[in-house]
């Protein structure tokens, strides 16, 4: 009792206006906002990646593996943050084994598994399948044996088995865009779909959410792109770049519009919760929403990639721009979430006051946990690229 | 037996070695629904069906209020008639199962201490409104509540003077509000009843604008610092609570 109580005075004292007992405490903290910004970063990473493949876009060859595995990575941590919130991780399994067909959460566990096997893992596999026997070849021992095991031992390097693959990856691009689609609208439905909370429920939440995923995933593999190459000491291919960058600014004008979109709507709608919203905007979410998601990682970085196309800058000077301007739309994309998740947990449905959130230090609830969520899909892919090189060079002709 | 030969040739050579570990993930999902899932799932809903057995053989603890009248009728007709007979004798007694069993054997214990009436009685913002409410701190402090209500028919022992006791929430409102010293009874016509049998004897509630207009029509006989504004005119078709909430009157 009295430790709880220490818990909650800090929090007691911000509340303003009237909220229910039930509100004083937010139960969905940062992993939850961890979760869907890491889900929109394998959707996003993946759309890249097909763009490439579908429209076959030359000067994004050199990104392609990389957002392969960028989105592995990330996939492969998507589920984590949310089984740590629930803790029990080992029930998840009940989800698949008793599908409730009318609980939206419990379907996206197939999303997700659909996703990672039936997309993900395959079209890596198949992109994969001849370097991978080509370079087990040349080694030995254990690394040999993995990637072995990685191929399941097929050997067919044949023109026609090679055919086969570069087929394979076509048709399952093709099926994975929509699955991507499927994933992370998934999660922006989960949000829109709640009726009872104004800030979320809309339909035009899974759209927001998915072109947010896109914008956040192409930024991403803009930053890794330009940090790997920079590590590795290679020169950056300025035409991807540039593409890269193109297509952010292109993604971003979409996702602007949308979200300009719904706010528009929700101002004419003027529904009885507006009163409150606007004293959320204008108080508590001011810096996260206007200055950081709405200044900082949107019209900021539009700004600047606008002002990049317009006249004609040194590719030194550009670099810099893309990757300033990446790095912001990431931390913009991020606040999004958090604005959308813990924005909608600090007003009162009765629509008479405001909440606080008070995030830890420690717990698996914490920042550090948080941090670890984050920090981890990094490791993944750092492993991911030494088993499979995505770099062009390593590529067998 | 030669075309299926003829089709397994055709199947390229690494989509049948993808097809172990595919026949692996199925394989190993229908084992484990088969071992993990349990034979009763989903008979009713979606849910193990022994589970309601499970429940039905835990012990009953509660025995309701049904029983009681056995044994203890004369409580039992006075809590009718009062103010707690929606109130539960377990409520306050506690699980009387056993009791209810084994009378002597299972002594319950009846809540005499101060602190207990409070987790329904102390004042909430969110309790209804004319739910009886108290602020323990001040209400008549460190005497036993039964000291001077009785648990089974709880009254006040003198009505109460202050609509305050009984409607906490709009009076605090209202003394933070412009009109604070605009007394309830000003627009509430309140039967003396009311005090001691508020459902019973209920106290008038204004429906006529002109209630409003004698103290903020332009020619009203009331202090000039009142605000004023044009009856004929202002908000005409609604009444005027539709905009201002009477308890705390804005103006935005
Ligand atoms: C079979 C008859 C019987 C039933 C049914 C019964 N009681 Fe009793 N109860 C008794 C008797 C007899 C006593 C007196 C025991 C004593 O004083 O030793 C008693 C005493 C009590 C006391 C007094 C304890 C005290 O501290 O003085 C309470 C309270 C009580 N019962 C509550 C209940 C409630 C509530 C129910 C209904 C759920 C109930 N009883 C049902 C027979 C019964
Ligand atoms: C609001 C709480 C409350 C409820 C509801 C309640 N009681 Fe009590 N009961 C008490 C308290 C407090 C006492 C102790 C009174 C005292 O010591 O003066 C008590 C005392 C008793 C006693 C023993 C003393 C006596 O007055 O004989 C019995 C028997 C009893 N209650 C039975 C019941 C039964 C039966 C019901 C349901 C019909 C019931 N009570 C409902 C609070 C409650
Ligand atoms: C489980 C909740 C609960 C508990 C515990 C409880 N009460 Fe009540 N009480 C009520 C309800 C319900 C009413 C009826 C309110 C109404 O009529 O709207 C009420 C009414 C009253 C009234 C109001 C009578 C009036 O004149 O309006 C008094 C006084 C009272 N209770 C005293 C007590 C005392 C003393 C105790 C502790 C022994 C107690 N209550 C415990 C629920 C409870
Ligand atoms: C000294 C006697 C005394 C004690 C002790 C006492 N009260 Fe009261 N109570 C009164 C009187 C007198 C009133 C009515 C006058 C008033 O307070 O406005 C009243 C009113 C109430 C009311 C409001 C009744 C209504 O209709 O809204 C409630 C509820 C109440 N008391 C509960 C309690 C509780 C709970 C306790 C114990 C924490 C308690 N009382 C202790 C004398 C007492
Ligand atoms: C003993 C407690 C008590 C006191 C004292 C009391 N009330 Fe009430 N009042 C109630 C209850 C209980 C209700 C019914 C609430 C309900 O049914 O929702 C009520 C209802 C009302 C209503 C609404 C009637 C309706 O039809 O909706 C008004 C107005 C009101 N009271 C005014 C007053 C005023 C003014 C005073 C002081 C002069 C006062 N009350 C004193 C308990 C009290
Ligand atoms: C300026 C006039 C005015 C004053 C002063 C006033 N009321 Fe009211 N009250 C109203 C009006 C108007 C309504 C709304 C009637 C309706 O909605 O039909 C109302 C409604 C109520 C209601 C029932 C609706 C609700 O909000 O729950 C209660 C109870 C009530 N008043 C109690 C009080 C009490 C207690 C006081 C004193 C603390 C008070 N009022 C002072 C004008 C007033
Ligand atoms: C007994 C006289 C009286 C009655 C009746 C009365 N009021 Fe008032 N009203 C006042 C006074 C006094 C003020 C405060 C003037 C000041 O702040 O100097 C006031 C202020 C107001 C204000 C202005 C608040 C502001 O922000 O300036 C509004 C609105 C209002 N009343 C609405 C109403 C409504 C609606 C009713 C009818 C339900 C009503 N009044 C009935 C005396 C009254
Ligand atoms: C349709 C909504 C509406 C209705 C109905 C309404 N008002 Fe107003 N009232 C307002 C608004 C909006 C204002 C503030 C803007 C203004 O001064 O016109 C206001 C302002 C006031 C003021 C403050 C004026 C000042 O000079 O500060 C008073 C007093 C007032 N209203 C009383 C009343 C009374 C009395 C009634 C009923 C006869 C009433 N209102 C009905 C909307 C309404």
């Amino acid at each position: 009792m009295e430790k709880l109580a220490e818990h909650l005075w800090p929090i007691l004292k911000q509340i303003t206006g009237y909220i229910y007992p039930n509100e004083i405490e937010l139960y969905w903290g940062m992993l939850i906002v961890i979760y869907p910004y890491i889900t929109g970063l394998v959707a996003g990473a993946f759309i890249l990646a097909s763009l490439v493949k579908v429209f076959n876009v030359k000067e994004l060859q050199p990104t392609y593996r990389l957002s392969l595995l960028t989105s592995l990575a990330f996939l492969i941590v998507a589920p984590l943050p949310l089984l740590a919130h629930l803790g029990h991780p080992e029930r998840s399994l009940e989800i698949f084994l008793t599908p409730n067909k009318s609980s939206a959460m419990a379907m996206f566990g197939f999303v997700y598994a659909w996703y990672l096997m039936a997309v993900l893992l395959l079209e890596i596999w198949f992109d994969y399948r001849k370097d991978l026997i080509m370079w087990a070849d040349k080694e030995k021992g254990l690394r040999r044996l993995i990637k072995r095991i990685i191929t399941l031992f097929s050997t067919d390097t044949s023109e026609r088995a090679v055919k086969f693959d570069k087929k394979a990856v076509k048709i399952i691009t093709i099926i994975g865009i929509p699955s991507a689609f499927l994933l992370h609208g998934y999660v922006g439905f989960i949000f829109g779909s709640i009726k009872a909370n104004p800030w979320w429920s809309s339909v035009l939440m899974p759209i927001v959410f998915l072109f947010s995923a896109i914008v956040s995933g192409i930024a991403l593999v803009l930053l890794i792109y330009m940090v790997v190459t920079l590590v590795r000491r290679q020169e950056l291919v300025m035409a991807s770049l540039d593409k890269l960058a193109n297509y952010l600014f292109f993604t971003m004008i979409v996702a602007f519009s949308l979200e300009a979109l719904d706010f528009i709507h929700r101002l004419y709608e003027s529904e009885e919760s507006i009163t409150i919203l606007s004293q959320l905007i204008s108080g508590k979410l001011f810096v996260s929403l206007v200055v950081i998601q709405f200044l900082l990682g949107m019209i900021l970085p539009l700004g600047a990639l606008a002002a990049v196309k317009l006249f004609r800058v040194p590719a030194e000077l550009r670099r810099h721009v893309y990757f300033v301007s990446a790095l912001l739309v990431q931390v913009g994309i991020f606040t999004t979430r958090w604005n959308v998740v813990i924005g909608g947990q600090l007003f009162s449905k009765s629509f008479r006051g405001l909440t606080a959130y008070k995030m830890t230090l420690g717990g698996m609830e914490g920042l550090l946990a948080s941090l670890a969520f984050l920090i981890l899909p990094f490791v993944i892919l750092y492993i991911l690229v030494k088993i499979l090189p995505p770099w062009e060079k390593n590529r067998t002709p | 037996m030669n075309r299926i030969k003829g089709i397994r040739e055709k199947i390229p050579d690494q989509v049948k070695r993808l097809l172990i570990p595919v026949v692996l993930v199925i394989a190993a999902f229908v084992v484990m629904r088969h071992f993990l899932v349990p034979s009763d799932f989903g008979k009713y809903g979606h849910y193990r069906a022994s589970a309601i057995d499970d429940v039905i053989s835990l012990e009953i603890k509660y025995s309701g209020h049904m029983v009681c009248d056995d044994c203890h009728d004369d409580i039992v007709e006075v809590k009718k008639m009062s103010y707690h007979r929606d109130v539960a004798c377990e409520a306050c007694h506690g699980p009387a199962a056993a009791h209810t069993e084994d009378p002597d054997g299972n002594k319950l214990q009846a809540p005499r201490e101060r602190g207990y009436c409070p987790l329904c009685h102390e004042y909430l913002p969110s309790r209804p409104t004319g739910f009886p409410q108290i602020v323990s701190e001040s209400h008549n402090p460190r005497k036993a509540c039964i000291s001077c209500h009785d648990a089974h028919d709880p009254k006040t022992p003198e009505a109460p003077k202050e609509c305050k006791a009984c409607h906490a929430e709009i009076a605090r409102t209202k003394a933070l509000s412009h009109h604070i010293y605009v007394s309830c009874i000003r627009c509430h016509e309140t039967p003396e009843e009311h005090k001691v049998r508020p459902r019973d004897y209920r106290p008038e509630k204004p429906i006529r604008r002109e209630l409003c207009g004698e103290c903020h029509a332009k020619n009203a006989p009331a202090a000039k610092a009142i605000p004023r504004v044009d009856m004929a005119t202002h908000g005409e078709r609604y009444v005027c609570w539709q905009c201002h909430y009477p308890h705390l009157p804005e103006v935005d």
